[in-house]
């Protein structure tokens, strides 16, 4: 609060004060009374008016000012009613009162839609549990009698189930407080894992898998890497079609603080221009409506899970000639301990 | 030949179970009153359970650590849970092996081999006909001659002769060959299979794979 816009405000009152000083110095000339009587009366009006303004504007400003000081300073700007000292004019009160109420009717509405929130993620996270069970029975099914079904059902069976495990991934993604367990995984377990489940697509579309010096261990959680690799291999094969010769080469560099996977392809590649992009939510890019099927969702879920993980995660590409994503582990004694 | 046991509450998928394990030429066994699944458990004579997680009365958790106070018989936790924790969590109760549904039925009938090969239920198999087996060395030799086989022979080779007399289907050899990061494409596996062929006929048994047409291979 400056001391001129506060002035500004208060201009009207000491306009007015002024009109009744010279009134009443008007009728005090007019009742003949002494000069120096006059000017002692007035000077002694002045001189509580001028006080009484310093005093409020003084009180004021402290506290107005203390507020702003701890709202600039604040993260998160609805705590600042945390931290106000009861003033000691009404005006503040008031304020702080009304603060005091907003924060607690806001809390509320907040806390029922977390409650909402939070029920709708454990049902999304039941359903797709159970949705598990007859996708389940169906590929037994489709296995037990092959030559009913052939593989084109199963196909869309497994991408069925690839469609909810991006939705399990994505509600666990969102919230921290889900469980997962970082330990020491073995790389080639996880890849040869997420190749086993891909086996199918990967024939399917021709694309020859290439494996080499995966004999590290990495701190992470398996399942969640499984997952990632999942989705690396499904984005690959949507966009490695047509190509001659396709192939996914998946290798790892074991460094002194960290180890690197490096999983390439030789498929269209991004765009440049697009490149930046990719790991944001509902990004689809030139690829993405160009080949269709894209939600954008796929590697903003893979980002996701990597923060949580620690890891980092990065893209190189040229279009038309090859895309790498790489994945850093640390080595960091701080998970396991 | 093995029995396996199946405890799940889900009728058409332990319809489906069944119908897939007694095809892997597996016995099977159904546990379908749940209010005295642990004695069934304790009672049966089975060589490897196959346990779901989510079950009426005792969950499989429960059920499986009482199981253990005094059975050692092999079990594979079947689940639709997803998270590390769980995995943890049913290893630590007494568990050999762990499948998250939806389970891709082959590498099922793996992890079940795999088990029952650890708890050495079966006995691996060192010797065909005439020929021995040295793993380690990766050859097959008559004392007389010798043959090397790749990898990826031996994988194919070890297959057929765990179910030597039956049908192994191309998509079982094509489990086997990537779980152990051979990942090789339909052309590859036939190339694989007719020099392991080649091979046994130069050691004296020729005809000893047989093509089943649309089926898989089978091992005389």
């Amino acid at each position: 609060m400056s001391v001129k816009a506060y002035a500004r405000e208060r201009v009207g009152i000491w306009v007015i004060y002024g009109a009744l000083s010279l009134v009443m110095g008007i009728f005090l000339v007019a009742f003949r009374i002494q000069g120096e009587l006059i000017f002692f009366l007035l000077m002694m009006m002045w001189a509580v008016v001028i006080g009484t303004e310093i005093w409020e504007l003084c009180r004021k400003k402290q506290f107005y000012d203390g507020m702003l000081r701890s709202l600039a300073e604040l993260d998160n700007k609805y705590l600042i009613q945390e931290l106000l000292e009861q003033p000691d004019f009404l005006e503040g009160q008031i304020l702080c009162d009304v603060l005091h109420e907003t924060n607690k009717s806001m809390y509320e509405h907040v806390a029922g839609y977390r409650q909402q929130n939070r029920e709708f993620q454990e049902f999304i996270e039941l359903w797709v549990h159970e949705i598990k069970l007859p996708v389940a029975s169906l590929s037994l099914m489709m296995h037990n009698h092959r030559s009913e079904f052939g593989s084109k059902a199963l196909e869309q069976l497994r991408r069925i189930d690839s469609y909810t495990d991006t939705v399990l991934y994505f509600a666990r993604a969102e919230h921290a407080e889900k469980d997962y367990l970082i330990k020491p995984v073995s790389l080639k377990r996880i890849v040869s894992n997420a190749a086993l489940r891909n086996r199918e697509d990967l024939l399917l579309h021709g694309v020859r898998l290439e494996t080499e010096q995966l004999d590290v261990q990495v701190l992470t959680d398996g399942k969640w890497l499984e997952f990632i690799l999942g989705q690396f291999i499904a984005n690959s094969l949507r966009y490695t079609s047509g190509k001659e010769d396709p192939f996914i080469r998946i290798t790892a560099k074991d460094l002194s603080d960290r180890t690197v996977l490096h999983f390439y392809d030789n498929g269209i590649g991004i765009p440049a221009d697009d490149l930046p992009h990719i790991f944001t939510k509902s990004f689809t890019g030139h690829n993405g409506r160009v080949f269709a099927r894209s939600t954008g969702m796929g590697l903003y879920i893979v980002r996701n899970l990597c923060n949580r993980l620690g890891h980092d995660i990065s893209v190189q590409s040229e279009e038309g000639k090859y895309t790498e994503l790489s994945i850093t582990f640390r080595k960091n004694d701080f998970y396991t301990r | 030949m093995n029995k396996i046991c199946i405890v799940e509450d889900d009728e058409p998928m332990r319809t489906e179970l069944c119908a897939l394990l007694k095809n892997a030429g597996y016995e099977t066994e159904e546990l379908t009153d749940f209010s005295r699944s642990l004695d069934f458990l304790r009672a049966t004579d089975a060589d490897l359970i196959l346990l779901d997680i989510n079950l009426p009365q005792m969950n499989g958790e429960m059920l499986l650590r009482e199981l253990r106070r005094n059975s050692s018989t092999p079990v594979i936790m079947l689940t639709s849970r997803t998270s590390e924790m769980d995995e943890a969590l049913s290893l630590s109760s007494g568990a050999d092996d762990y499948i998250t549904k939806p389970y891709h039925p082959t590498i099922l009938l793996l992890h079940i081999s795999a088990v029952l090969k650890r708890t050495s239920r079966v006995q691996v198999r060192t010797t065909y006909r005439n020929i021995e087996i040295n793993v380690a060395k990766g050859c097959l030799s008559t004392g007389t001659q010798e043959q090397i086989l790749t990898k990826n022979e031996m994988i194919i080779f070890q297959l057929l002769l765990d179910r030597q007399g039956e049908i192994v289907t191309r998509d079982a050899l094509m489990t086997a060959l990537w779980d152990n990061d051979e990942f090789v494409n339909d052309n590859a596996l036939s190339v694989n299979v007719s020099r392991l062929r080649t091979k046994l006929a130069a050691i004296g048994c020729p005809d000893a794979i047989e093509t089943r047409k649309k089926m898989g291979y089978i091992l005389l």
